[in-house]
């Protein structure tokens, strides 16, 4: 699904009148300590989560959403993972080499992340914006959760973060996004194959096995943290069609 | 959708408890972690330094890792501080992952493989810093309790003058954090840097006990300490099973 294809013009059309709707504000909260001397209470803007696997087709909504959204009349910004200015160059790096045991890079992440809601998130919301975050940290804890990593431990980790205005998880099948991946690329991912964690040596097998283990792992996540869980094997006009109107709601929300 | 089944990953083999923390030898290693903690100018360093050089011309297996070195995540490390981005939780997150590093690829192993190791600082300085500079202590405790604790460790308390005095005649020009600028104490680095580092020695005093830190007087000679180090090392630990086993 290249992301050359998303944003159709006719989207557009639709928005006639003037009118311009201001969200109403309503409270927010840190699933822990949050940060620092940050009131939740100061932020006024919606910060709207998109997860779901390479293939799932979440570049091509969240550029449709952004180009809605603006349309809308609502000042939108972009976050996603490894985008901070302090670890992004550094993670790249690490990830390419391979050599990060999963501690390192499960905090690697929690940096980049922490960087980015501190310098981006936080400030956005605060000046009324909407962000849209490409990932956020549900991907995070499906990734590390499936490597064994402690949930307590990343719980307490992500005491700092602040819970989204709405989260929409794209489920589409690992045969499914198999497909789309190699309609896009010439090879999969290391990582998007979980090649890492030694479920086979064969990258495809490791792959459908390792994509399956995070959906499972989302679904579990979905019973804690109440996410919207959305269908991504339809067309993407279907799939923005629900997401907006999904965004509505939030966004009327008292 | 046909759901795969996984034989090697189950929800049942990912701990629900946090764990009681441990040391290296209440969890079976065979080999033994030694670090030291204390102010800037406690002279710990050289106590170390002077404790590895003494180990080694036993001919016995030492490893010596310091503090914000890991490689790989230094750069970023010095970048943030350069460029001032640094917060007090990516601070502390950028710290606990040099940290992790060291201790998953470094630490770890040479503790399986029967090394004493000797840390100068452990977690006890994220403990410390992390706190004077505003995170939670639950939350920064939390996020180091992947990590063991030491079989032994020495706090090297100097009184804070005395401190203060050997930093600031060595080095006249204080880095920004290091001087704790980023908290706003002061707007002069020396009086910002007096602060935080009276800030930190409280919190190294509230832990000692917690610990079972081996309290060192920092004002003795130098010789005098290391007599005491080494004796504290030779009583706590049997040294000669850190000897190296050739193959014949």
């Amino acid at each position: 699904m290249p992301r050359s294809k998303s944003a159709p013009k006719e989207r557009v059309s639709r928005i006639v009148g003037s009118s311009v709707l201001v969200p109403k504000v309503t409270p927010k909260t840190f699933y822990g300590h949050g940060i620092p001397d940050i009131d939740a209470n100061h932020l006024t803007g919606k910060l709207i989560a998109v997860e779901g696997a390479d293939g799932s087709g979440r570049s091509t909504q969240i550029a449709r959403l952004v180009q809605w959204l603006e349309a809308s009349g609502h000042h939108t910004v972009q976050v996603g993972l490894k985008r901070s200015t302090l670890v992004s160059e550094e993670l790249e790096q690490a990830q390419q080499g391979n050599i990060l045991a999963r501690t390192t890079l499960s905090l690697f992440y929690a940096t980049d992340f922490a960087d980015q809601l501190e310098n981006t998130i936080l400030p956005a919301l605060r000046a009324g914006s909407m962000v849209i975050a490409d990932r956020y940290i549900y991907t995070l804890m499906a990734r590390d959760l499936v490597r064994g990593v402690d949930e307590t431990w990343l719980r307490n980790l992500y005491g700092i973060a602040l819970a989204p205005d709405a989260v929409f998880y794209l489920e589409v099948c690992p045969e499914l996004l198999v497909q789309r991946v190699f309609a896009k690329n010439q090879s999969l991912d290391y990582w998007e194959s979980g090649m890492d964690l030694g479920l086979s040596r064969d990258m495809f097998d490791s792959f459908l096995q390792y994509q399956g283990l995070m959906r499972d792992t989302f679904r579990r996540l979905q019973q804690t943290y109440g996410f919207d869980i959305v269908d991504g094997e339809r067309s993407p006009d279907a799939i923005n069609a629900e997401l907006q109107s999904r965004i509505e709601a939030v966004l009327a929300r008292h | 959708m046909r759901r795969l089944e996984n034989p090697v990953v189950t929800w049942a083999c990912i701990r629900k408890v946090p764990p009681v923390m441990q040391k290296f030898s209440d969890l079976g290693y065979p080999g033994r972690l030694i670090a030291v903690e204390g102010l800037d100018g406690s002279g710990k360093s050289t106590q170390i330094f002077l404790l590895k050089r003494w180990l080694e011309m036993q001919g016995l297996k030492v490893f010596f890792s310091e503090w914000n070195s890991s490689a790989l995540v230094k750069s970023a490390t010095s970048k943030g501080k350069k460029q001032n981005l640094l917060t007090p939780t990516t601070f502390s997150l950028i710290h606990a992952t040099d940290f992790a590093d060291r201790y998953e690829r470094q630490l770890v192993p040479l503790l399986k493989a029967g090394y004493i190791v000797l840390c100068d600082r452990y977690i006890f300085t994220a403990y410390a810093r992390d706190v004077v500079r505003g995170c939670p202590p639950e939350w920064v405790r939390g996020v180091y309790n992947f990590a063991a604790l030491p079989d032994l460790t020495f706090f090297f308390k100097a009184s804070l003058d005395v401190s203060l005095a050997r930093i600031l005649e060595n080095r006249p020009t204080l880095k920004h954090h290091e001087a704790g600028m980023d908290l706003n104490l002061s707007p002069d680095p020396y009086e910002s840097f007096r602060i935080f580092q009276g800030r930190i020695f409280e919190q190294y005093l509230a832990m000692s006990t917690e610990f079972g830190f081996l309290v060192m007087d920092a004002n003795q000679r130098i010789e005098e300490q290391q007599g005491l180090v080494r004796r504290q090392v030779s009583k706590h630990i049997d040294l000669e099973q850190f000897r190296p086993t050739h193959a014949a």
